[in-house]
């Protein structure tokens, strides 16, 4: 009876951002790949030089296989994309309208000044960090399969036209807008998260159970 | 024309390594014939990424074997060259020797 310790288990940090980033149909291949050699390694050269020599290839794996998603999957990751830049403006736009009907409906700005000024402001910033997770959940549901690939061009895109406005402002107004660049990441860092989310949910409904090596 | 298209360094390698393997290949043996024979190291992502291009391009079919317990109850997909794939590395072959005959490039190199 072969018992599997969690020594002979591969780092599972690494085995989740593979399973992250590499395209749906071929995750369990490259897992099983992956995992196949790193006990095999184990076994002659040591846990240690294993576990390095797993995190080096998944690293490596990661980086050669986001540009793929547009060789294997160019329709729906370029719609997917297309789709999540147009829904950006309108959706980001909406928390902000809707805090402020609210807040003006009830009266808030009257009764409760501190519960204003914190959802006219915060409120609002938190509001439109939602609104990119929902972008990228969009964006990861159309672009099946590529979800990650698709999601971090498009969180690229959104810190690239930031940091032409704050390099604009800079030019304009001679003042430092890192303020407006770290809320810009955020919101960059949502839309990835919300492919994650999609990706993740995708990947546990449609994985077949693994084998007991028992 | 991609019928009259080269391979690229790495598809050349990768396509060699399937020829080599014959109904072996699959990412772990591919990844370790490349390694062993280029001594250079060698990413299971970039193995899958060529051997994607390469079947998009329909130089390469590839199935999924059986699930087994050493590989966590995960298949290997198994990779084969076409024959558009076949002579595809024939005429990159070719075109590498005409490229290089006449000149001693082993002997010359320090």
């Amino acid at each position: 009876m072969m018992v599997r310790s969690l020594a002979d288990e591969p780092p599972r940090a690494a085995t989740w951002l593979v399973s992250l980033f590499t395209l749906a149909q071929e995750t369990e291949s490259i897992l099983g790949d992956l995992l196949e050699e790193y006990s095999s390694l184990a076994s002659r050269e040591g846990t240690a030089f294993a576990r390095r020599w797993y995190w080096r290839q998944t690293l490596k794996t990661i980086v050669h296989l986001i540009p793929t998603a547009f060789t294997v999957a160019p329709w729906s990751t370029a719609a997917g994309l297309a789709v999540g830049f147009t829904a950006t403006k309108p959706l980001v736009r909406l928390p902000g309208r809707i805090i402020l009907a609210v807040l003006e409906r009830y009266q808030v700005y009257e009764h409760h000044f501190a519960t204003y000024v914190f959802f006219a402001s915060t409120g609002i910033d938190l509001g439109i960090l939602i609104s990119f997770l929902c972008v990228g959940c969009i964006v990861a549901w159309i672009a099946k399969g590529t979800e990650m690939a698709a999601t971090i061009v498009l969180s690229m895109v959104q810190v690239a036209m930031a940091l032409v406005a704050v390099v604009y402002l800079l030019g304009k107004s001679g003042g430092l807008h890192f303020w407006m660049l770290s809320w810009s990441l955020a919101d960059a860092l949502a839309i990835v998260i919300g492919g994650a989310i999609v990706r993740l949910s995708r990947f546990n409904t449609t994985r077949v159970p693994a084998l007991r090596s028992d | 024309m991609p019928d009259r298209d080269y391979l690229g360094e790495f598809e050349h390698i990768v396509l060699l390594a399937l020829l080599r393997l014959e109904d072996r290949a699959y990412g772990v043996t591919v990844r370790q014939e490349i390694e062993f024979r280029t001594d250079r190291e060698v990413s299971i992502g970039a193995v899958y990424a060529t051997l994607d291009r390469l079947e998009t391009k329909g130089y390469v079919r590839s199935r999924h074997g059986d699930p087994t317990p050493e590989r966590g109850g995960r298949s290997k997909r198994f990779f084969r060259v076409t024959p558009k794939g076949v002579a595809a590395v024939n005429r990159t072959q070719l075109a590498l020797l005409n490229m290089t005959e006449g000149l001693s490039l082993i002997r010359s190199h320090p």
